[in-house]
């Protein structure tokens, strides 16, 4: 009788929550609130991104938001604000303390933009926003490059994870420095590290969780997929399922083939000769 | 005449009664004190606060809103 494989909750914790899904999404660039909606759904996704933006008009958020919070309800999910288009640690306080009155909730991802064209961040400014904020009560998720002194420091001055590029914001790149990568999950073996930025294709957050990365967020691949809902049913089956590769064990990669059928170094047909034998059920006889 | 006096609010040029405070400027503007942050010369003024908040000439006003985001 055929038994499905035992497979445990594998659970991860931030700050006392405890999390089941190790994918999460961003909420900007879908084509309808309600799109977003299905997306979060299909995802299994428990956090979901949002920002702040200046305004004056009363146009709003076409009701982008209230549809976040209310498929985040069903899903028993949380928000994750960002500090994004902050270009000083300055900035990015004054953003997250008003990010935390508008939102009911001390996370943070912190965003300092350090360049216009690349927008990662600002590595000075982003430690030194960093520390500010830890000491404010507040829940830090650091968007940094792969630099490892700089994740480093960043845990330093009490980051609760760390969420390193896998290529620059919205690029599809995929991973586009997998040593540099591979190096942050070794040498910071004890941290929570979600790959943030530059993935474009499930495949991509599946080779991340095979890294042994925690999550991976995205936002760009799913939003402006062709179909944001189906595409986000794919990214969380790959999350999970790079998740499930790692935790089984990969396998090593070689610089030569391994025989995976045992058939051992004999040749198979003994006294085998050259021209080619013909086929033993066929006579000369027959072949007239 | 009553005094008035000349902020920015969200980099334009607004005149305001003198005494006016951050809270009466959002009502004046009809915005529901919870559906925005505020920041008066680049400093986050808490919800809390914007009743005792009075603005003076030259102040600047930023509003802030949720949005979708990354």
């Amino acid at each position: 009788m055929h038994r499905e494989p035992q497979v445990e909750t594998d659970t991860w914790q931030v700050d006392g929550v405890t999390l089941c899904s190790r994918f999460l999404l961003g909420s900007a660039g879908y084509p309808s609130p309600q799109t977003l909606r299905e997306a979060i759904r299909a995802s299994g996704t428990q956090i979901v991104t949002v920002g702040l933006k200046r305004t004056l008009a009363r146009g709003g958020d076409n009701g982008f938001v209230a549809i976040v919070r209310a498929a985040l309800a069903e899903q028993g999910a949380r928000l994750l604000p960002n500090t994004a288009g902050c270009r000083s640690a300055r900035e990015a306080i004054e953003l997250a303390m008003m990010a935390r009155e508008l939102y009911g909730t001390a996370w943070v991802k912190l965003e300092v933009v350090g360049d216009e064209y690349t927008l990662q961040p600002d590595p000075a400014e982003l430690v030194e926003a960093a520390r500010a904020l830890v000491r404010e009560g507040f829940v830090v998720w650091p968007y940094c490059t792969d630099d490892l002194v700089t994740c480093r420091r960043l845990l330093d001055v009490g980051c609760a994870l760390l969420m390193p590029w896998g290529a620059p914001i919205g690029s599809a790149q995929g991973i586009a420095n997998p040593l540099a990568l591979r190096t942050l999950r070794a040498r910071l073996a004890d941290a929570i590290l979600i790959v943030d930025a530059g993935i474009g294709a499930p495949s991509h957050a599946a080779r991340v969780m095979e890294m042994g990365f925690d999550a991976v967020l995205s936002n760009s691949a799913v939003a402006l997929s062709g179909d944001p809902v189906r595409m986000a049913h794919a990214f969380g089956q790959a999350v999970a399922a790079g998740r499930e590769g790692w935790r089984a064990g990969l396998i090593p990669v070689q610089d030569f083939a391994v025989a995976t059928t045992p058939v051992g170094g004999e040749r198979v047909l003994v006294g085998l000769t050259d021209p080619p034998i013909r086929d033993p059920h066929t006579t000369r006889a027959s072949r007239k | 005449m009553d005094a008035t006096i000349a902020v920015a609010l969200d980099g334009h040029p607004h005149r305001l009664a003198a005494g006016t405070t951050l809270a009466l400027l959002l009502t004046s503007l009809r915005y529901e004190p919870s559906a925005v942050a505020t920041a008066v010369n680049g400093r986050f003024v808490a919800r809390s606060n914007r009743e005792r908040f009075e603005l003076h000439e030259g102040d600047s006003v930023l509003l802030f809103q949720p949005i979708a985001g990354g």
